[in-house]
């Protein structure tokens, strides 16, 4: 055995050395490449408390503190705003999701591949649209009852107010058993983006838009209610006769029979290309959530079903983010803007990001929308009444009450206020609610005097 | 103690986070200190090979002997080379043993050796021996007690006291500096905590006293080695602070086999001795973990005697290196390599029906050195096809535990909360704390599966950050270097062989513990040494470690290398 050749050979040693570092290198390189990605991917334990932000803190648009998660989970000092607002930051077992603050986490965290997430005092802040004392006031508003409430600020997008309820306190979360499970209903889900609600007569604005683009002079038409409209293969009717209507007393007094002939003359064809251009029941993206999908669907529908589709029974459901964007797109004259809810992102004092008012295509022509304006102004100061609405708010409002299967009906009202300085658009559903106008204008009024204050 | 305790955790918030915070820049500047002094001289040591002898020619040249196996021959790579026609390319063997004594063999020359006139195959030699190669005559005159004394004095003294005591104050900063960090972070357990960094200290400064009293004061190797014991001490108190006991306890055990393997080691002929012993223990601790051994994660490679449970297949791992590096006897001897074949293969059978595939791939990379430093022209096939069969035996049996860990290989991400759950959180976590971590205690890993043991690098990498815990990997990687230059110069190929396999496993298994956190290999559960919880490997990687203090020829270096007296020389 020879010694040299042992020793010569012992450079095999070195091979593995460098089989080591050459893999380490590797590793290297992929880190200064990919650890941003790392660092954010979903269930990153410094930036994720499960699926929610588990860093920073998070506030509302006056800077009251929502939730702190530099160290432990800790929400407002308010039981109010704690339950008010765990929709949007998410409870402490991940129960709740709140992916729209989650998506903002490289920006809160504020990664970086030398110093890590490490930071000896800058902490990163998300600045909310919403305002707590809003989402306090609607809370209560909606008290025991199940439903939303949403305002938006229909020039911007920024969404001001989403509440959802059933809700519950993140520091004392209910024990949900078989007993009392039908009263936590939903509690988990965010009513606002992730559900989906049988419009009622608030479709109805739908189908006045389209038979506003559709039907030559439909505002001259006048239409005979006798309580029953008969097509060939079923009728549609209203809970009382309301005699001889024109097309801006037929959206005021909601009437059925009227719309149906609107849809009769229209045709199933013209409604469901209007529908679609509006993008009335299509997903709405933002702040990386994308909302429930609505529901038109008038395939293989007889014709009594057509016209119950054109006055948002049937088949329809809508969302209401989604709803509410559309009835936007009203207010703001035909261009809807997309809503969002993060207004900005801080890390150590650096903004990070920062919300952008974006218009987007779902386009309706601007005479139609001022037709539909006034006659939403119309149903208000013929119907709902222009004294049950906060003084120096011009409300434009549709009320619907929609039969849902089984249940007591539940009361929907959407709309918007004209003012300049109040450019707020709404939507409300309390579910079992009973009729729209009973049920919600009274909430709404209350929360936009609410409004009047916060902006 | 307690006082001590309390008044500490009663200390102004922001001196922590301060503290805290220095720390991390603090810390991989004395790891990189630590490592620089202590990893240089292991690099840039000048390789003097010992002279135990000179060759006299008739004509007056004098050839250096200066290992205890030299081949004489004609190629260039002979350790003593005859440039004659006459001389054989591989001509004959000159062995030095222990007591001083020579003797030379024939190596299966063409025109043979004589001694005295007379041919023969193998031949004690005596001082005034004359000796025939090829022709040339020759007298071996083994050196004298004056030129062992001018050669030792021309030779690099490995390294001073002095220099050993700084370099273990300042790893002693380091631990004290990291034990206040845990205990200012508000660890649960401060006691074990204390004891855990405490016991480091003292079993390193006791080893120390002990090498200063016998002159021995290099210490190097046992430098780098309790620096990562301190940082497996670090994953332990941030995981698992209930723990550090258990591991002082493994540690203080592994320095006792320290010891022991070196001082066996220290003489060859004792070696030799030992190898049938260790031979027997290998393939018993094997047999016995497979008959009474318990399944744990899998493989049944675990015994569990009362509240201990061991893993004798890491201890295996030291049999196996003995075994490996002495078979070899001193001279070529085909049937010994043989013998190591068949003893391979029972390992791996044992290994095999453990379903124990982070292990057997260990010893697989073992067996491979081994078979490679080896194998010049003889065995080679044999080598290879053996290394062939082990591999497919692997594969056969272990198939779908292994196929189920390459699935996710490189895939992690597409299953984040399943197969890849522990390596991306562990990414997440090394990006998380990015180059300088996020400090002492600060770490999420904890909440992890084997977070002190498989995955550590990124426990490390998320307080400590990856500049640190890369430097870990470099020390490791020096150790290994070392064994390799301490090759040419050292006495036996014993030696080498056991020194440069030691360094193997030790790079092999830190190979695949980090690179399969970071899923540039599959995750396969191996130890790091010196770093993952666990006794059974620490034992193991203190056991590896005396195979490469046994190579350090430097003066006065190793315990595990007797000292030549010139007294020796003058028999």
């Amino acid at each position: 055995m020879r010694m040299n050749r042992i020793a010569r050979r012992s450079t095999a040693v070195i091979i593995l050395a460098v089989i080591m570092v050459s893999g380490l290198s590797f590793f290297l390189v992929e880190y200064f490449m990919y650890a941003d990605q790392w660092v954010i991917s979903k269930g990153s334990p410094h930036v994720y408390d499960g699926s929610n932000i588990g860093c920073g803190i998070v506030t509302d648009r006056d800077g009251i503190l929502l939730l702190d998660d530099r160290n432990e989970r800790v929400f407002s000092e308010d039981q109010k705003i704690r339950m008010s607002t765990i929709h949007w930051v998410g409870d402490r077992y991940g129960y709740i999701q709140a992916p729209a603050v989650a998506h903002y986490a490289k920006e809160m965290a504020g990664f970086d591949p030398i110093g890590g997430l490490y930071s000896y005092s800058g902490v990163g802040q998300a600045t909310l649209s919403l305002s707590a004392r809003l989402q306090v006031a609607a809370m209560e508003a909606l008290g025991d009852r199940k439903g939303s409430i949403a305002i938006m600020d229909y020039r911007t997008g920024q969404i001001l107010c989403a509440v959802s309820s059933p809700t519950y306190d993140p520091d004392d979360p209910p024990e949900i058993t078989e007993e009392n499970q039908d009263i936590w209903e939903g509690v988990y889900l965010n009513r606002f983006t992730q559900s989906v609600y049988v419009p009622g007569s608030i479709f109805k604005i739908v189908t006045a838009a389209a038979a506003l683009e559709r039907i030559d002079g439909i505002l001259d038409q006048t239409f005979h209610c006798t309580g029953e409209y008969d097509l060939s293969t079923g009728s549609v009717t209203c809970e009382h006769a309301h005699g001889t209507l024109d097309f801006y007393g037929a959206m005021a007094n909601s009437c059925n029979c009227a719309f149906a002939s609107v849809v009769e003359q229209m045709g199933a064809q013209a409604l469901k290309e209007q529908v679609d251009r509006y993008s009335v029941t299509e997903p709405v993206s933002f702040d990386g959530i994308t909302t429930a999908a609505g529901r038109f669907d008038i395939t293989d529908a007889s014709l009594d079903q057509v016209a119950w589709s054109g006055i948002g029974q049937h088949k329809d459901q809508i969302n209401l983010c989604s709803y509410l964007t559309f009835v936007s797109a009203i207010a703001n004259g035909g261009a809807a803007q997309q809503p969002y809810v993060v207004s900005q992102v801080t890390c150590g004092g650096e903004v990070t990001y920062q919300a952008q008012t974006q218009t987007m295509d779902r386009v309706m022509p601007e005479e139609v929308a001022l037709e539909l304006q006034k006659m939403m102004r119309s149903n208000v100061e013929v119907k709902y009444g222009v004294d049950n609405f906060p003084e120096g708010m011009t409300v434009c409002a549709k009320t619907g009450t929609a039969q849902a299967d089984g249940k007591a009906s539940n009361a929907l009202l959407t709309g918007f206020v004209l003012e300049e300085e109040y450019p707020l658009s709404f939507i409300i559903v309390v579910e079992e609610g009973g009729y729209g106008q009973n049920t919600c204008v009274p909430i709404i009024s209350q929360l936009l005097e609410v409004c009047k204050e916060v902006i | 103690m307690e006082q001590v305790l309390t008044a500490l955790s009663d200390l102004d918030s922001t001196f922590v986070r301060v503290f805290l915070a220095v720390m991390r820049y603090v810390a991989p500047a004395l790891v990189a200190a630590i490592l620089w002094r202590g990893c240089r001289p292991l690099l840039t040591f000048r390789r003097e090979p010992e002279i135990w002898a000179f060759l006299i020619a008739s004509t007056g040249k004098r050839y250096p002997v200066t290992h205890w196996e030299n081949v004489i021959g004609q190629h260039k790579r002979c350790d003593i080379v005859l440039e004659l026609p006459t001389v054989s390319r591989t001509h004959a063997v000159l062995t030095r043993y222990d007591d001083g004594s020579w003797t030379i063999s024939d190596a299966g020359s063409k025109n043979g050796v004589l001694v005295n006139g007379k041919r023969v195959k193998i031949c004690a030699l005596e001082p005034e021996d004359r000796i025939e190669v090829g022709g040339i005559e020759m007298a071996l005159q083994p050196v004298s007690k004056y030129q062992v004394q001018r050669l030792t004095q021309n030779r690099t003294r490995a390294s001073t006291g002095l220099k050993s005591v700084s370099d273990l104050l300042l790893l002693t900063i380091f631990q004290l500096l990291a034990c206040l960090g845990f205990l200012l972070s508000g660890c649960e357990e401060p006691m074990s905590v204390v004891a855990g960094f405490g016991a480091i200290i003292a079993a390193q400064w006791g080893l120390l006293a002990f090498y200063l009293g016998i002159r021995r004061p290099a210490f190097e190797l046992e430098t780098v080695a309790f620096l990562l014991c301190t940082m497996g001490m670090a994953a332990i108190c941030a995981v698992k602070p209930g723990e550090a006991v258990k591991q002082v306890i493994a540690l203080l055990l592994g320095l006792t086999v320290y010891l022991i393997v070196g001082w066996s080691l220290r003489d060859l002929e004792r070696a030799k001795k030992m190898r049938y012993l260790a031979a027997v223990a290998g393939v018993g601790l094997l047999v016995v973990t497979l008959v009474f051994g318990k399944e744990i994660y899998g493989a049944k490679n675990w015994l569990v005697i009362g509240s201990m449970s061991i893993q004798p297949s890491e201890l295996a791992k030291i049999c196996f290196v003995y075994v490996g590096a002495s078979t070899l006897e001193r001279i070529m001897n085909k049937r010994n390599l043989i013998g190591f074949i068949i003893y391979t293969l029972m390992i791996c059978g044992c290994l095999a029906l453990m379903n124990d595939f982070g292990t057997a791939l260990i010893f697989f990379c073992a067996f491979l050195m081994i078979a490679y430093l080896r194998s010049g022209s003889v065995g080679t096939i044999a080598l290879a096809l053996t290394a062939l069969g082990f591999a497919g035996i692997i594969v056969l049996k272990i198939a779908p535990h292994a196929l189920s860990r390459f699935s996710s290989w490189r895939h992690i991400w597409e299953d984040p909360l399943g197969a890849g759950y522990q390596q991306t959180r562990a990414l997440m976590c090394i990006a998380s704390g990015g180059l300088f971590g996020l400090g002492i205690g600060q770490g999420w890993m904890k909440n992890l599966f084997a977070s002190d043991s498989d995955v550590v690098y990124a426990t490390l990498s998320e307080e400590w950050g990856l500049l640190l815990s890369t430097l870990l990997v470099v020390s490791m990687l020096a150790v290994a270097l070392f064994a390799v230059r301490s090759a040419s110069a050292s006495r036996s190929s014993f030696y080498t062989i056991g020194a440069c396999t030691a360094a193997t496993i030790l790079v092999v298994q830190t190979m695949f513990n980090v690179l399969g956190t970071l899923d540039v290999l599959p995750l396969t559960g191996v130890t790091f040494p010196f770093v993952s919880n666990g006794g059974s490997s620490m034992i193991c990687a203190w056991g590896l470690l005396s195979f490469i203090k046994a190579a350090d020829t430097r003066l006065d270096a190793s315990f595990a290398v007797r000292k030549e007296k010139g007294s020796d020389a003058d028999e």
